[in-house]
This record gives C-alpha cells, structure tokens and sequence, in this order.
C-alpha cells in the first residue's frame, strides 16, 4: 500500500511542480487574493463620498468590463488549444490556411463568444441591481473593444507558449488573467496600489480603461489623454503578441514541434 | 506534367546539434506509389515532415511537383495531402463536419459531392454522423485517409497507412490506394514499417539509416544486386 501511495505521489509532485509556471501559479494564487481584496477593502473604507447605489453600478460595470476581457483572453486561448488537444495541429498546418487566417479566426470567434457569453449577464444585472451599463454612453463600445484587444493580445501571447514550450504553459491560459488583476485596478483606483506597482499598472491599458470608467459614473468627465494612451498601448501590444505568435510558430517549424503535436 | 513529383537536393535538417537528416538528394517520378523505409528514429517522419513544409530544412532544397516549397508554400500545400495514425481529427465533431471543414481549408469548390463519393469509396457512410472521438481505430483511418482525398491531391503523403488495423482493414486499405492512384495517377510516397506492403504497393523504395539514404531503388532489382532473396533479409541487412 506505502509504494503505491509513494508512487502517486511522486506522480502528483511531478505535475505539480515539474515546471515553472505550475510552480508559480502555486505560490501566486493566495498573494493575489489577498493583494486584490486588501486593495478593494482599503478603496470602499476610504471613498466615503460614494452612494451605495453608486459603489453597486461601478462595480457592476467593473465585473462586466473586466469579463470582456477575461472572456476574450479565454475564448481565444480556449480555441486554439482545442486544436492542439485534438491531436489536429498537424492536419491544420499542411492545409494552404495562412497564419494570418488563424489569427482573424482565433479573434473572430473569441468576440462572438465573449458578446454571447456576457449577452444575458449584463440583462440579469440589469432585471436585479437596476444595473444600467449604458450609462458609459458610446465608450461602452471604446471600453468593450479595448478590454477585448487586451484579452487577444494575452491569448496571443499564452497560445504561443502553449505551442512551442507545451502543456505545462497551460496553466497559464486561466492564471494569466488573475495575475494581472491586481496591477489592472479593475476594482479600486491607482492611488490605492503603493508606488512599485503603480509604475507597473500604467503600463498596462486595463488600468487607463477602468479608471477612465471610473471617471465617467463617478466625476462624469472624460479624460482624453486616458482614451490615447489607451489606443496606443493596445496598438503595441496587440501588434507584439500577434508578432510573438507568428515567430512561436516558424519556431516550431524550425524545431519540428508541428508533426505529431497533441495530447 | 512534372516529371518529378518530388526533388530533394542536399537536404539538411539539423535540431540543435544533432542532425536528423544528413544531406539527403533524390528524386521521385510523377506517378506511382513509393516507399520509404527505415528504423525507428532513422529520420522517415523528420523527412515527412519536411515534405510537407511542417518542419523548415537547415539547409537544401525540396521541390514539390516543380515547385520550391521554400517559396511556393501556399500553391504546393492545395496540391498535396497528408494521413497518419498518429494524427487526429477534432474529435468534437462529426465525421462529416469535419470531411466539411477540411474541404473548406482546402478550397474544395464541389466538396459535398467529392465528400459522399469518397465516403461511399471508403465505405465510411453510415459513420458520417458520429463524432469523430467515438470512432475505433479503424474507423478513424479510413476517415483520416477519406480526409487526406478531398482536395484529389497529386501527392499524398502516409505515415504507416495501416498501423495498428486488423487485416481485413489493412487489406482493404492498400487495395484502395492502389486503385485510386491507378485513377488519378497520382504519387503516393509511404512510410511503414511492413515489409509486405511495402513490397506488395511499391514500385521504388529509399532505405534511410540514420538521416542518409542508404539505398534505393526498384525492389527486384535491389534485392538482384545485392544478393538477397527475400526483402526481408534485404532490410536488416541495409538498415
């Protein structure tokens, strides 16, 4: 009985923390739940000028937002991945399909699936909590579109470390989204993250989209410099993570990883 | 016409340090089924894979029915196929959405057509509605196979055909693809590790031993000028 439990555990071991991003997605995930509601308690105790109606539509429209990205991360992600679980990445790349032709695919069906999959939410919350998400006015599309293009750049970026350094990395697919969350400030503002992970957060364009939501149902006001420097760091990374994408998979022919890649 | 379905020169494919295949050059005419042999790890997937464009050479050339692969990916792709056991289909579909979606990538202008006059060929048409994933290993041959057709490639790859199928399969299978190059006159270039079926399908066979052709040629004449009686003893002898 001993070496049989022995032997599932050093199997069990080596799943868990035969590779560098199980082991990370191990020690990160209690850091990141205390950070995030540390963060979000610290805002809701300070904010006293905030209704309660008030706080329930921010965070509300925050939970939507930041689903758009996280359904779009993983409706991307997701679909590729269901290639490489089905053993028909091979069959895939003998076919004419160019590389540019799977990645308007892989984006394509990540926002049919995202706009289908949040559809009924945002009418649930708005039948329940009097949730209005139009209140954003036209830069609930701005909004959508950008937290989408964050969620395909990470997909871009997983789905190309999935393929050229295998399964281990998909873990990453769900934890990705989670490790970002605290720098994003979907929930609180900037002000409320100390100053290493502010310098960290203004680089990332889900920080300017909530705080400009923010702006928007709080102060009523919006801050253009926000809206470009939102433009231009999805540019960035949308472009990067395609580029990455691209290079993992001429990697892959140079490394033979396409024949025979599968479960 | 090509006059070559295939042209290999000084083929070099090289991962990190070890070289796989090791200068490699031949030619392969327009039609017939031809055989590539070898020892596990001799270098035959490497070299399919390198046929197929899934794998970029170190350094060499490979033509394609008169095309460089190199620079003509897109054009030589619609004219080739590929089957092997050991790649799959999305099991989540249908048989016949997925004989739809490949058509689809390939281009296929009349692919209903093309689908259900393979499927009758095949023998596969009472399994066009089931998902792919609740096939036996038979069965999922034959649709690989059937899939490996829909575009009437003039090249077609196998990686062991017949691996793992029982003989009434196996049978049926050679005979089909005997027939069907027959037809279309097309070039059909396997791998397998059976004797028999290498000697029973192919009029030429190359013998690679580790990434080099070692030999090649029309199996009669091999097994004449080297003074084997059976392609049995040819084989361990050469490899």
């Amino acid at each position: 009985m001993f070496n049989r439990i022995s032997a599932l555990l050093i199997r069990y071991k080596t799943i868990s923390f035969g590779s560098f991003p199980r082991l990370i997605s191990i020690f990160y995930w209690p850091s990141v739940q205390i950070l995030f509601w540390g963060f979000f308690t610290n805002f809701l105790v300070s904010d006293s000028s905030l209704s309660s109606l008030g706080v329930l539509n921010i965070i509300l429209s925050a939970v939507v937002l930041w689903d758009v990205l996280f359904r779009g991360q993983l409706g991307l992600t997701m679909s590729f991945l269901e290639e490489l679980w089905s053993r028909n990445l091979t069959n895939l790349f003998i076919t004419p399909l160019k590389d540019i032709e799977l990645i308007i695919a892989l984006i394509l069906i990540s926002f049919f699936r995202t706009v289908i999959g949040l559809t009924p939410a945002v009418f649930m919350a708005n039948y329940f909590f009097d949730f209005h998400l139009f209140e954003l006015g036209i830069f609930l599309i701005f909004f959508f579109f950008n937290l989408i293009t964050v969620g395909w750049a990470i997909g871009f970026l997983v789905s190309g470390l999935v393929l050229r350094y295998g399964h281990s990395f998909e873990e990453l697919a769900w934890a990705i989204i989670f490790i970002l969350l605290p720098f994003s400030c979907v929930y609180y503002p900037l002000e409320s993250l100390p100053w290493l992970m502010q310098k960290i957060s203004i680089l990332l364009p889900p920080v300017h989209i909530f705080e400009s939501m923010r702006a928007i149902l709080i102060e009523n006001k919006v801050y253009y410099e926000s809206i470009f420097k939102i433009l231009g760091l999805n540019l960035f990374y949308l472009s990067f993570s395609i580029i990455f994408f691209i290079s993992m998979i001429q990697k892959c022919r140079k490394k033979g990883l396409l024949i025979n890649q599968g479960e | 016409m090509n006059y070559f379905s295939i042209k290999v020169s000084n083929l070099v494919k090289q991962f990190d340090k070890k070289k796989i295949i090791k200068n490699i050059s031949f030619q392969l005419p327009s039609e017939g089924i031809f055989g590539i042999l070898g020892k596990n790890g001799a270098g035959k997937t490497t070299l399919l894979g390198l046929l197929l464009g899934l794998i970029t050479p170190t350094s060499g050339d490979i033509f394609i029915l008169g095309k460089n692969i190199r620079n003509n990916k897109d054009a030589v792709l619609n004219q080739i196929n590929f089957q092997s056991p050991y790649v799959e289909l999305p099991k989540k579909m249908t048989v016949i959405q997925n004989l739809f979606f490949y058509a689809r990538l390939y281009g296929v202008l009349n692919f209903r057509e093309v689908i259900y006059k393979l499927s009758e060929e095949l023998k596969i048409n009472d399994l066009l509605s089931f998902n792919y994933g609740s096939l036996s290993a038979g069965q999922k041959t034959k649709v690989n196979l059937c899939k490996s057709l829909v575009n009437t490639p003039k090249l077609l790859l196998l990686d062991e055909p017949t691996a793992s199928l029982d003989p009434e399969t196996s049978i049926f299978i050679r005979d089909y693809l005997i027939n069907y190059q027959k037809q279309n006159k097309s070039t059909i270039l396997l791998t397998s590790h059976n004797l028999d079926e290498i000697q029973n399908m192919c009029s030429y066979v190359l013998l690679i031993k580790s990434g080099k052709v070692v030999s090649r040629g029309n199996i009669a004449d091999l097994l004449k000028k080297n003074n084997f009686l059976s392609f049995k003893d040819f084989f361990l002898g050469h490899s």
